[in-house]
């Protein structure tokens, strides 16, 4: 059924906003739009965007690509359990950072949780502890860990170690914030403590987000193992900027492509246990 | 288990401005099957959780054969809402734990900090929760995750924990809401026998008046925090109903219309 002229005057004269949004809205529409154009463009300006430079890189490029062709196949027993020394150091970095970070947020979330600390000034002083670690980068603590404890894994494991403190801190609170209180109460009713009521009636809500979010993180702590390596900390990243520093494109080829098989499988396979635990779960970022 | 009277006096709780109830006095003998009414908003539920200490009252106080509840702290508190069993409308139950674990729940207050933090229980409550379970009809489901069974399923659960709390007041708050006409009926009549064959006292809260008619042997209607009615179904007459429910405004009140009882009309 067709509108008439007339209904469209009546219904636009009732209300004008159905049809077009106020000039205030309009305005500062146009000033938010203008006001992106402008930072991206000033930041192409400032870094010197030209698409000449891009031309030129992009040629030399080409050529390092170049060089990495044929990857390098290792034959000598010697090498091959170097590079494979290296795989398994930067996933045993990643497992025992991920498994002492978990240790150490586990009981501190308790403390950051709404529902479980009724004090407001100590959560939130608990809280902002959290996002002050999250703020530290893992590689900025890799390089304050190598200048006291030395080169080698171990700076390594306890820069991971210390950043996921305050990342699954945060994420743990969360989970525990996000629960429902009628089990809790299902058991404080029948007589329960406090502390039975969040062992019975709250953790077996969380355990399954807990570990999901675990999972997650020992993936995402696999893939920036390897940078660690490349500042000094260990693992295979170790190898891999030996191999750019000393210009063998054919092996360093080689090393990328293994940390990518490597990565490509742990996420594969913690996807897999997520699934089994949680169901249709969605991550927790 | 020794009963005695449940005693309500000048019993009041504020939410803010709102009397949610608003000095109420009570005594419930030993045995009765009371249903407390009225419409949404009126205080029942508040009353049920002023009984259970759930909520802390403003005024006045209950007391359990002359020993007073309401100053109840810590163990004894404990001790109290585990001899004060409660039944939720949404069942409230640990969806993630299988049924027996829910129902072992109703052991907690007796246990001590590590068992709990295991959740370990001796063979004697595991069996104890299992003959629960089996008077429920809910034997086959006891290794189930509490979370897949029926709305029905669940409530009898939520009855089995009570019932391992060995208790000696059954404290229900709307049981049926939530249920369809079959299952509703039996929760219903799981309360009855429990009632009738253990002699707990129910204390149980409904939205539907013939529910509470045909099972409650008294009636106790509340109206803006306060007692309106009290007596037996008899004497719960039309007047008295729109009085309650405060439908003066309707032509007809019809009981029917609330029902969740299962009935087929038979055209003549």
């Amino acid at each position: 059924m067709s509108v008439s002229d007339h209904d469209l005057a009546r219904y636009r004269a009732q209300m004008p906003l159905a049809f077009r949004p106020a000039p205030e809205v309009r305005l500062r529409r146009a000033v938010l739009w203008t006001g992106f154009v402008l930072l991206v463009a000033w930041c192409l300006y400032a870094f010197d965007f030209s698409p000449l430079r891009i031309w030129n890189g992009s040629e030399r490029l080409g050529r390092v690509l170049g060089f990495m062709f044929p990857p390098k196949v290792w034959t000598e027993w010697d090498e091959i359990a170097d590079i494979a020394k290296g795989l398994g150091e930067t996933l045993s970095m990643a497992f025992l950072g991920t498994l002492l970070g978990a240790i150490f947020a586990f009981p501190l979330s308790f403390l950051g949780a709404k529902n479980i600390n009724r004090l407001p000034f100590l959560r939130f002083g608990v809280r902002r502890g959290f996002d002050m670690i999250r703020a530290l980068e893992t590689l900025i603590l890799a390089l304050v860990f190598i200048r006291a404890f030395g080169l080698g894994p171990l700076p390594g494991v306890l820069a991971i170690a210390v950043g996921e403190v305050g990342v699954l801190a945060k994420l743990y609170a969360e989970a525990i914030e996000n629960t429902s209180t009628k089990p809790i109460e299902g058991v404080v009713a029948s007589g329960g403590s406090r502390v039975q009521a969040i062992r019975v009636g709250l953790m077996p809500q969380v355990w399954p987000v807990l570990l999901s979010i675990t999972l997650y993180n020992f993936e995402s702590n696999v893939r920036s193992g390897t940078i660690l390596g490349i500042v000094g900390a260990g693992g295979i990243g170790f190898l891999l900027a030996d191999r750019i520093g000393a210009y063998r494109w054919d092996e360093a080829w080689s090393i990328i492509f293994l940390i990518i098989a490597m990565v490509y499988i742990i996420d594969w396979l913690s996807a897999q246990i997520r699934s089994r635990f949680i169901g249709t779960w969605e991550g927790a970022r | 288990m020794e009963q005695s009277t449940l005693t309500l006096s000048d019993l009041s709780r504020r939410f803010g401005e709102t009397k949610a109830v608003d000095r109420v006095t009570l005594d419930i003998a030993p045995g009765q099957f009371v249903g407390v009414i009225g419409r949404s908003g009126a205080g029942k539920s508040t009353l049920l959780r002023l009984i259970n200490r759930l909520i802390d009252p403003s005024a006045g106080k209950v007391t359990y054969g002359g020993r007073e509840i309401t100053g109840l702290r810590g163990r004894a508190l404990r001790e109290w809402r585990r001899d004060c069993a409660m039944i939720f409308q949404q069942f409230n139950l640990v969806e993630r734990l299988d049924v027996l674990s829910n129902v072992l729940v109703g052991r907690l207050a007796d246990h001590g900090f590590l068992s709990s933090m295991a959740m370990r229980f001796s063979e004697t409550e595991r069996a104890e929760a299992l003959r629960a379970l089996e008077r429920l009809d809910l034997l086959p489901q006891a290794l189930q995750k509490a979370g897949t069974l029926s709305g029905g399923q669940q409530q009898r659960v939520a009855i089995a924990r009570a019932l391992v709390q060995r208790p000696r007041i059954m404290l229900a708050d709307e049981p049926i809401a939530s249920l369809d006409p079959g299952n509703a009926t039996r929760v219903m009549e799981a309360l009855k026998t429990i009632n009738r064959e253990d002699g707990l006292t129910v204390l149980v809260n409904l939205h539907t008046l013939d529910t509470a008619r045909a099972y409650c042997h008294r009636i106790i209607a509340m109206r803006a925090g306060r007692v309106y009615f009290d007596g037996v179904p008899r004497q719960l007459t039309d007047d008295v109903v729109r009085d309650i429910y405060g439908s003066e405004g309707l032509q007809e009140f019809s009981e029917a219309v609330t029902s969740t009882a299962a009935r087929i009309k038979v055209s003549a």
